[in-house]
């Protein structure tokens, strides 16, 4: 019996140690926030990340060799994504990370350990690799973010907003306000945008703070009503801004709100209805189910997660893809040419100028990285939000479907890779 | 604790002096100098998993021990233990980056500057008590908090501030296994420093305030000064643990010093024993491991059936919250006075095994 219980227990060893001997290669980190405040928007993208890393790893990996990633939910609390970091420094090769304040606080972390760092957050400090530009904090050569950068949207915002107060006819100077929280996501943007409102001819009010946690911010529109703004740049995440859009339509304030890449999506139509009709916002990727020939792999990814296809994937979702089929091409790069490590990784970026990873065309729009610029993507599209009916019933995919909310493109920018807007 | 809960047989103490030692039997000393000993010898044999959670159970052990001298022995009572222990960390961080101050005297710095803010913060202590002492004190934390927030220039504000490794002669501290050494010796100090204070006049003062305050007044304790001056020890020692903190993890921001820290702090020291030294690194190792515990069952059971089931795996987060909040209910039931009196039962249990008496 004895002997038998022993037999049992070295077979289970053997099988739990070659569960675990599979040939994973490629140790990366993946920082996520499923349960902070930014999780509205980080379960779509985290997914997105996960997805298409077992896509890569169903799919041949990079050169055969498959991702060994490990996700780590830091609920977008600084320290702990610090302590994960250092957890993973001297394993890991790469990282795909997730939220500012992380990320800013790692800057000279990941350029001392030559990890490259993939961020969701596109703030505009991370983008100057030799600290070249004039009003740059740090130079933050292994950062690349995955996306138009905040300002640069901000900026598209700004220029979109000069152009409609014209054609509404709008008499005298238009007013311009900036609200967020105060937290490293919010303000990265904010004095950029500021800036080239004022250029732009706008009047620049005093920023109003809500915070980056849902509540009840009627007071806030209250002093958004008084301010008698036009054009209220909303800096914070989704799920602050479906509280203050609902806020805001209560007390009745007219104004346009335009807000940044992570500040509005399906789900926010969804919750805030008629609330979020007309918000304009910052995009980076195509949306889902767009007749582009990348969809497809897109759609393959999603089924990792989603066997059924059924799921709707709201526009993060592309980008969490595009961040994953960027590194892995690097990677390719690196493989070939003197072996996956941080400094190879970083080199495979600079190799394509309007890249666009294999099997994405038409997803993520081309992007170049150069030694002493990481503006990689300078294009950004503008879209408009509408919300026709009630949003209550039904899901987000079916709500889409019938047309009860929808969105159309109403810009598209070339932001400039201007010397003196680098890192900031 | 002043002298000794039990006497053993054929003990007898002649001298207050014999009845207030540390530790009452050489072999109790011996052993504690072994336990040192062994911790010592952890970085060689142990992961930096493990390291990172005893250098973590310090560091907060520390400013735990800080708020038992004023919780404990004091009998006051601070919601805003986090905001010191941030202070702390802030402040040695700035006075590093900004006056090139180097770290090793940058920390017993911090802690000063963090006493200075408590004492101020203890101010309303000389005159109110309980729930309203309770008040002021969460109203320091918020203003703190806050002060954090929009201080660019000593915090960085909302960005955070980076703090560099701890070094002496050259040498950088800026791993685990390296760390663990600074954090251990500070461990030691803050712990003995602490032991000793309550057994000078000054700590019987502070037990005297506690255990009743008007017979204090009557034999002659200050009570004002007293009262301030627990804040400020009680401050001092969250400055240390906060700047050791800090320069573990080389970047500070004010998003981990919230009003939860704070009632975290009063967790370690209500499970580990009010009014007990040991108890509060007891109590902190036990908030430490916990959550750790919970998460190693749990990824347990999630290689059987249901435990990978959709329902378990999303309430595992909840779960683990709610077991540090169940643990406390728990000891508050069973064992108000604390791990560290439930140690003092097992010691004695087997010290009369197999017959107590």
């Amino acid at each position: 019996m004895q002997r038998k219980f022993l037999t049992l227990l070295a077979t289970t060893a053997i099988v739990g140690v070659a569960g675990t001997a599979v040939a994973k290669d490629i140790p990366v980190g993946n920082l996520i926030d499923f349960t902070g405040n930014t999780a509205v928007v980080g379960k779509v993208y985290g997914q997105a990340k996960i997805d298409a890393m077992n896509y890569v790893n169903a799919n041949g990996g990079v050169n055969g060799k498959l991702l060994d990633f490990e996700t780590v939910d830091y609920s977008y609390v600084v320290p702990r994504a610090i302590a994960t970091y250092k957890k993973w420094k001297g394993k890991v090769v790469a990282i795909q990370g997730w939220g500012t304040g992380d990320t800013e606080a790692l800057i000279s972390f990941v350029a001392k350990d030559k990890i490259p760092y993939f961020s969701a957050s596109y703030s505009g400090h991370l983008v100057d690799p030799m600290g070249k530009g004039p009003k740059t904090k740090k130079a933050a050569p292994y950062n690349f973010i995955m996306g138009p950068s905040y300002s640069d949207g901000a900026r598209a915002l700004v220029q979109w907003a000069a152009e409609d107060w014209k054609k509404k006819g709008g008499k005298g100077k238009p007013k311009y306000i900036h609200m967020g929280d105060n937290h490293p996501y919010p303000n990265a943007p904010k004095e950029a945008a500021q800036e080239y409102a004022k250029e732009l001819g706008f009047d620049v009010l005093n920023a109003i703070q809500y915070s980056l946690a849902p509540g009840d911010f009627k007071a806030q529109c209250l002093s958004l009503k008084e301010s008698g703004a036009n054009y209220a740049f909303l800096a914070n995440t989704s799920g602050s801004n479906i509280s203050l859009l609902k806020s805001c339509d209560t007390v009745g304030v007219d104004v346009q709100f335009m807000a940044n890449i992570w500040g509005y999506d399906e789900n926010v139509m969804k919750a805030a209805g008629k609330a979020a009709d007309g918000v304009v916002w910052v995009m980076g990727a195509a949306k889902w189910g767009d007749g582009v020939p990348g969809m497809k792999t897109v759609e393959a990814v999603s089924k990792m997660s989603d066997p059924s296809g059924n799921t709707y994937r709201a526009v993060h979702y592309m980008r969490g893809v595009c961040s994953v089929f960027y590194m892995k091409e690097a990677m390719e790069w690196a493989d070939k040419n003197g072996g996956i490590t941080g400094p190879n990784i970083k080199k495979g970026f600079y190799k394509q100028a309007n890249w666009t990873p294999k099997g994405l065309e038409g997803v993520c729009p081309a992007a170049t990285w150069t030694p002493d610029d990481h503006r990689g993507f300078n294009k950004v599209f503008i879209y408009q939000g509408h919300v026709k009916g009630d949003t209550a019933a039904g899901s987000v995919g079916e709500l889409m479907g019938n047309g009860t909310i929808g969105m159309s493109k109403v810009g598209e920018s070339v932001i400039p890779r201007k010397p003196e807007w680098l890192g900031w | 604790m002043a002298g000794h809960d039990s006497m053993r047989c054929g003990e007898f103490r002649t001298t207050y002096r014999a009845d207030t030692t540390i530790f009452p039997t050489p072999w109790s000393r011996n052993f504690a100098i072994l336990g040192v000993a062994v911790a010592a010898t952890c970085p060689l044999f142990l992961e930096p998993y493990y390291l990172n959670l005893m250098i973590q159970i310090a560091y907060l052990g520390i400013a735990a021990l800080g708020l038992n001298i004023l919780v404990g022995f004091t009998g006051q009572i601070s919601l805003g233990h986090s905001a010191f222990f941030g202070f702390g960390a802030f402040a040695s961080a700035w006075l590093n980056n900004v006056w090139g101050i180097p770290v090793f005297f940058a920390i017993p710095l911090a802690g000063l500057w963090t006493t200075a803010v408590g004492m101020i913060v203890g101010i309303p202590a000389g005159r109110i008590k309980g729930l309203y002492l309770a008040i002021a004190t969460l109203a320091s934390q918020f203003i703190l908090q806050d002060f954090f927030a929009r201080a660019e220039w000593f915090t960085g504000g909302a960005s955070g501030a980076l703090a560099e490794p701890f070094s002496i002669f050259g040498y950088t501290f800026d791993t685990d296994k390296s760390f663990f050494y600074v954090a251990l010796t500070y461990l030691i100090v803050a712990y003995v420093a602490g032991a000793n204070l309550i057994r000078s006049r000054d700590g019987r003062a502070f037990v005297a305030v506690r255990d009743h305050y008007l017979s204090a007044e009557i034999m002659g304790v200050n009570l004002t000064k007293y009262r301030i001056l627990s804040f400020g020890v009680s401050s001092f020692y969250a400055g240390v643990g906060g700047a050791l903190f800090g320069h573990y993890l080389g970047f500070v921001s004010v998003e981990g010093f919230d009003i939860l820290l704070s009632i975290q702090f009063l967790g370690m020291i209500i499970i580990g024993g009010l009014g007990s030294v040991m108890g509060a690194l007891m109590g902190t190792a036990f908030m430490v491991l916990l959550p750790e515990v919970m998460e190693g069952l749990v990824s347990l059971m999630g290689s059987t059936d249901w435990g990978s089931a959709k329902w378990f795996v999303d309430g595992v987060p909840y779960m683990k919250e709610a077991a540090i909040g169940l643990a406390i209910v728990l000891f508050l039931i069973f064992e108000p006075d604390g791990l560290a009196h439930r140690w003092r039962l097992i010691k004695a249990y087997w010290k009369l095994y197999p017959f107590s008496y």
